[in-house]
């Protein structure tokens, strides 16, 4: 059916709308350890509870956020513009 | 007039009759009925059949709960199989059919069940049909489903249309009964803007068949003026006939309103059917409470029926249910019933009152009362004839043609559990009630526990006015009526398993779960909640078991020697009653079953006579076809050796094209293709690849520098969403400091291949510009005009088949013209369009790759472009990854070209590569082919594959093998690039 | 001077507006449309609205950096390229005249109508007069701006444009 997502430069919209990519990790650096860039490619948490993904707007503003939500009850507790930069915890 | 209607009273219009059929039979009824009022009042008592025991069954409930008078409605393509009687509004030329039932309603062989039913107990199918396997599928099944099932779906399609539409309000209430009236209007007066839902063809709710008087008027009185005032309100808006079936995230209900299912023809331009998603900042649940039965042996006899759904056929629909009728009850509220009956003129024969000390104020009938009474058994066949009353370890036996039942309420609380929380039971209430904590969603009135018409009012009001203030809509408390004759339940009914129970005793009416299933479940072992439910399959019906699942809980808790808290309960889920799928399809049928995108060269291709291929959305002209063409494959090669002989046109408009601008527009596309971008100079085209960041290839494509900090990208057909979704990725959330801006502009352009020898010599009656192989060479892109200055273009000299080629883009709505340019310059050139099929020929006969093989396990080495990684870039999206040992090894897949032995064959894709002489197993295999085609350079057929050291094995002899067909064919490896390996061709 | 004379071939040429009961549809002329991509350290809609303005040109909000500028006519390529040059560093002009397509929905129903196809909340309270946003319209994505009390503008890719307008007409049916 439905749900809504607040997008900061949208309001509410339909997840419809959206593009999920994923776990919203931070790139290491180019020289980081190979183990380090396993984590980033292939090793992801699965928690029951908060989680922060990168999501697109895809059929709105085009941006892309960081929706940090609920797994268990899909509560969505913050969504903010991916280049504002600090926010995404790894 | 029909013996059971009476002469006066209820909410029919006794002016307008009304004429349908049930089985055939021709019957009457009254604008305002329902089906089940109708069929009622003919007497019609037995109307279906029962599940698994083919039990003769009545009309049970007035509701949504229905579930026994469940029929086929319509013919042809509107056949609606399931509808419940009790909600389908009666309309002229109705046509109704029972379920369930072989050959007749009134003689069906599968009643014989009955007779077996000591083998159809609880866990049967799991006991009886487990072994052998085999068996399952071929025997019982079929077997099972032809005597059980519910109605019948048609194989027609469905004329009529759907439609789905959003709605936002401040305030959502569900239920238009007394509850949800007042908080509407208390809300609607604050100025909230309020949806008012109500799944019966008519607000009211309860109202409707409410005998109390309200300020001294009658309830239908003071409902038609609480509607009026709703009505004169711009800011409500109410929708009868809409059942609000859902609560999702973000506190959006799911709604169907059944625009046009209470009429015979429904109007061509409206839907018969409309989903609503209601975003709401604020609900309230209004929606009652369902009366439960009472579970004794024949509860399901047609005439016995729930005493608030007598009530109902007896005051709003004015049908009398018999002429001998017995009431028996645990609480207050049946004695509406017997007041009201009394005043119809048909004195209970007794009212049998399961409390010892029951005593009712406000009921001063003259009913026979047997108090500490229950009833044990109803008996009859296809309508009731007796009941065993059960008094002290007495029975007494009477006749009665109408039973009406009561055994307690239970709120309906689906929609505020439909988010994961579970229902609570109160040992206060008798019930399970909603769960706490709900965030945006409050429950008044009979939902919430709440008793009595004067209760609902008040509860309903100030609920509405608290939502309303939450959202900053202040509004006064209303002076709430004056309500006298209303019968309030001065405690909740108390579960009691009846004694001297000797039938069969249902709880599930619609599954024919009797009450000793579930006493089996528990001795077997299957006593937890959601076990039972499984094994005996009690709720598990189309109706959820609104009707039986707290009386299930009561005899599971009752034979555990637990509390019902201790039973638990399962969760109710979303759809609140079943949801048409031509409702959840809306429009998006037929041809609107998806959107269609158009090349804007389509009508072009359409009238040089296309046939068109849907890849994704597009519609792709595939091949050409010219008069005496036969099949496919002629046309396919003759367009292929034209281009390579003459010229060919074919559209690409639907290439993914992507402008990037910006100061680091460079910067940021060095770092988005693993080869080098800094210095490509304006002017030109480079060939790029991108790579994941596991150091797979993404996709390919060419990008150009138009000007210092302005570039042109194109990617392929398949990823260009995808790669415009990556590139902002890569812009806007690793990235953020480039100064790089991203437009699609894959619209803008209409872009055409102009392949062959005699290229040139037509584009340049096309372009103004000097395009000679000095001026313009291999990789060359500028902005060009056009026509002497008429359109202005972009022209690049690349080349995906290895010839002479050019793509020229033009704005989109010039394609068409420009398009005829061509075959006009060109006719004395001998050019011709050609498709997708011929470009993938010309392609593969060049060795060029596609998303056939950047099937997502390769990388660059793997494809011959491993000297295009830049070894000097500091970084670039999956460098660290492809630094991997294992993707360097030799042993890996690696693009290879491959061709039969003997000409005359040939091989599909997907088809394996075995050593020669090797076995074939899956251990042997050593890569697959990718694509393939007949070429008609090479003049066999051709491949391209990926094979384990593809590259150092050219020459050798292999077997190309297709194991789901059963081919083989000998062929052997070769380079991958069939054409012009030398490439001269790009430069002439 | 070149032999062949070009025509434009619009993406919804062939269509005759649908009119109905409160509520009609209607392609716009295939004018100018530019697409804005504005330098973020310097966005200043502001002024790039005077320099459009007198352009002939309307601005449209759509993301974060980015504008449509709209006209009924179209720019010779002169002018455009002039438009580009004033504008420039603020803002680079990607053209889109041809790749999106612009048509009108109005009437009483306009707002009804759309939401067929939008969760976008449509009332005016809320999406008042100049108001725009990029939402889906059933499966296809289209730009809307409220051009009036009862009229909105919708701005959708051109090689989608058919089926929106065989959706909106299919979706205002209701009101024939
Ligand atoms: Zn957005």
């Amino acid at each position: 059916m439905a749900s809504l997502v607040t997008c900061p430069h949208c309001g509410k919209r339909p997840k419809e709308e959206f593009t999920v990519k994923g776990a919203a990790l931070t790139r290491p650096a180019v020289d980081a350890a190979q183990d380090v860039w396993f984590d980033y490619v292939y090793l992801r948490d699965n928690p029951r509870g908060a989680y922060q993904e990168y999501w697109h707007h895809t059929s709105g503003c085009r941006r892309w956020l960081v929706v940090t939500r609920d797994t268990a009850t899909h509560e969505i507790f913050q969504c903010h513009d991916a280049a504002e930069r600090g926010e995404v915890t790894a | 007039m029909t013996p059971y209607r009476l002469s006066s009273g209820g909410l029919i219009d006794r002016s307008s009759p009304l004429s349908f059929s049930f089985d055939g039979q021709r019957l009457n009824g009254f604008v305002g009925d329902s089906l089940a009022s109708a069929l009622l009042a003919n007497g019609r008592l037995l109307v279906g059949r029962s599940f698994k025991y083919h039990r003769p069954r009545g009309i049970l409930t007035a509701g949504a709960a229905e579930p026994n008078a469940l029929m086929t409605i319509g013919r042809d393509g509107r056949t609606e199989p399931n509808t419940r009687a009790t909600m389908q509004e009666l309309y002229q030329g109705l046509e109704a059919k029972s379920q369930n039932c072989w050959p007749s309603l009134d003689f069906d062989i599968g009643s014989v069940n009955g007779l077996l039913s000591p083998f159809l107990s609880a866990g049967f199918y799991y006991k009886t049909f487990m072994w052998p396997a085999g068996l399952w599928e071929r025997f019982y099944e079929p077997v099972i489903r032809r005597a059980a099932g519910l109605g019948k779906a048609t194989y027609q399609a469905d004329p009529d249309g759907y439609e789905k539409i959003w709605a936002h309000c401040d305030l959502l209430v569900v239920g238009a009964g007394a509850t949800g009236l007042a908080a509407a209007l208390a809300a609607g007066r604050a100025g909230a803007k309020v949806i008012l839902a109500d799944e019966h063809s008519r607000a009211g709710g309860g109202l409707l068949s409410e005998t109390a008087a309200v300020s001294g008027n009658s309830a239908s009185d003071f409902l038609a003026q609480t509607l009026a005032e709703l009505a004169s309100l711009p800011n409500v808006t109410i929708m009868p006939r809409t059942t609000v079936f859902g609560w999702y995230d973000g506190n959006v209900f799911g709604a169907v309103e059944r625009v046009q299912k209470h009429v015979e023809i429904p109007a061509t331009h409206l839907p018969v059917e409309r989903m609503w998603r209601i975003a709401a900042k604020q609900a309230l649940l209004a929606t009652g409470a369902e009366e439960r039965p009472l579970v004794f042996g024949g509860n399901d006899i047609p005439g016995v029926m729930l005493a608030g759904a007598m009530r109902s056929y007896l005051n709003r629909y004015g049908v009398a249910p018999g002429r001998r009728v017995a009431i028996v009850t645990n609480n207050d509220s049946a004695y509406a019933l017997a007041g009201d009956l009394e005043k119809a003129g048909i004195v209970p024969v007794a009212i049998i009152d399961g409390r010892a000390d029951a005593r009712i104020e406000g009921y001063t009938g003259k009913a026979r009362m047997i108090r500490g009474g229950y009833v044990s058994d109803a008996h009859g066949g296809k309508a009731l004839s007796s009941i065993s009353i059960w008094q002290n370890g007495h029975t007494e036996k009477l006749d009665v043609d109408a039973l009406a039942m009561s055994g307690g309420f239970s709120p309906i609380i689906h929609l505020a559990c439909h988010r994961g929380g579970k229902p609570q039971w109160s040992d206060e209430k008798s019930a399970f009630m909603a769960p706490d904590g709900l965030n945006g969603l409050a429950l008044a009135g009979a939902c919430a526990g709440i008793d009595g018409l004067a209760a609902c009012l008040e509860d309903g009001a100030a609920k509405g006015l608290a939502l309303a203030a939450v959202l900053g809509f202040d509004g006064h408390a209303p002076t709430l009526p004056e309500i006298s004759g209303d019968i309030v339940n001065a405690a909740p009914a108390a579960f009691k398993i009846i004694p001297g129970v000797r039938g069969k005793a249902f709880v599930d009416y619609q599954n024919d779960v009797h009450r000793k299933d579930l006493g089996l479940a528990v001795r077997e072992g299957y006593g937890h909640v959601e076990l039972a439910k499984r094994y005996t399959t009690s709720g598990m019906a189309t109706d959820q078991g609104k009707l039986s699942n707290v009386n299930a809980i009561a005899i599971l808790a009752e034979a555990r020697g637990i509390s019902p808290a201790q039973v638990g309960t399962t969760t109710f889920r979303p759809f609140y009653t079943p949801v048409s799928f031509g409702a959840l399809t809306g429009v998006s049928h037929g041809k609107h079953f998806q959107p269609v995108r158009k090349s804007p060269l389509h009508d072009w291709a359409k009238k040089n006579g296309a046939t068109f291929v849907e890849t994704g959305l597009w519609y792709r002209s595939a091949w050409f076809q010219r008069s005496g063409e036969t099949g496919w494959r002629e046309s396919v090669d003759r367009e292929v050796k034209n281009a390579r002989i003459n010229a060919g046109l074919c559209d690409v408009s639907m290439l993914g094209k992507i402008e990037i601008t910006g100061k680091d527009a460079a910067e940021f596309l060095n770092r988005v293709y693993c080869n080098a971008f800094l210095k490509l100079p304006v002017g030109k085209a480079r060939y790029g690849l991108m790579l994941r960041e596991d150091g797979m290839i993404y996709d390919d494509g060419t990008t150009s520098r138009l000007e210092e900090n302005r570039y042109f990208m194109t990617t392929t057909t398949a990823y260009a969403a995808g790669v415009m979704n990556h590139l902002e990725f890569c812009a806007q959330a690793l990235w953020p400091d480039l100064d790089v801006r991203l437009a699609s502009v894959t619209d803008q352009w209409a872009q055409m291949a102009i392949v062959g020898p005699k290229a040139r010599t037509i584009l340049e009656r096309i372009v103004d510009a000097d395009i000679s192989n000095e001026a313009f060479p291999f990789l060359g892109a500028a902005e060009v005009s056009l026509f002497g200055g008429q359109v202005h273009g972009r022209l690049f000299r690349i080349s995906f088949s290895g010839e002479l080629a050019y793509e020229l883009a033009v704005p989109a709505s010039y394609g068409e013209a420009v398009a005829d340019a061509f075959m006009e310059a060109g006719s004395a050139h001998g050019i011709q369009p050609y498709g997708v099929e011929a470009l993938s020929v010309l392609r593969i006969e060049k060795g060029h790759v596609t998303h056939n093989e950047i099937n997502g396990t390769v990388v660059p080495s793997d494809l011959g472009f491993g000297k295009m990684v830049s070894a000097s870039k500091a970084d670039f999206i999956g460098k660290r990854m492809l630094a991997r040992e294992g993707l360097h090894s030799s042993e890996r897949l690696q693009l290879v070209g491959v061709v039969p032995i003997d000409p005359a064959t040939s091989f599909r894709s997907g088809s394996h590569i075995l050593a020669k002489g090797a076995e074939a197993t899956l251990e042997n295999d050593q890569g697959y082919v990718t694509s393939s085609c007949y070429s008609p350079h090479v003049g066999s057929a051709i491949g391209l594959a990926l094979v384990r050291r593809g590259p150092e094995r050219h020459g050798e002899e292999v077997m190309i093998w297709n194991g789901l067909r059963g081919e083989f064919t000998p062929g052997r490896l070769v380079s991958p690039v069939f054409f012009d390996p030398t490439n001269e061709k790009l430069h002439i | 001077m070149s032999e062949f004379r070009v025509t434009l071939s619009p993406a919804l040429g062939g269509r005759a507006a649908v009119s109905r009961k409160g509520i009609s549809v209607e392609a716009q002329p295939e004018g100018t449309l530019l697409h804005l991509l504005v330098d973020p350290t310097m966005g200043d809609a502001v002024r790039l609205a005077a320099d459009l303005m007198a352009a002939g040109l309307e601005l449209r909000p759509l993301t974060t950096g980015q504008w449509f500028a709209v006209g009924d006519t179209a720019l010779a390529h002169a002018d455009l390229a002039a438009l580009s040059a004033t504008l420039k560093p603020q803002a680079d002009i990607v053209d889109q005249s041809h790749g999106r397509v612009r048509i009108i929905v109005k009437g009483k129903m306009a707002a009804r109508v759309l939401s067929k196809g939008t969760a976008v909340d449509l009332d005016i309270a809320v999406f008042p007069v100049g108001h725009a946003t990029t939402t889906l319209f059933g499966h296809i994505s289209a730009h809307v701006t409220r051009i009036g009390e009862d009229a909105f503008e919708l701005i959708v890719l051109r090689g989608f444009a058919e089926s929106l307008w065989d959706e909106l007409a299919q979706m205002s049916l209701e009101f024939s």
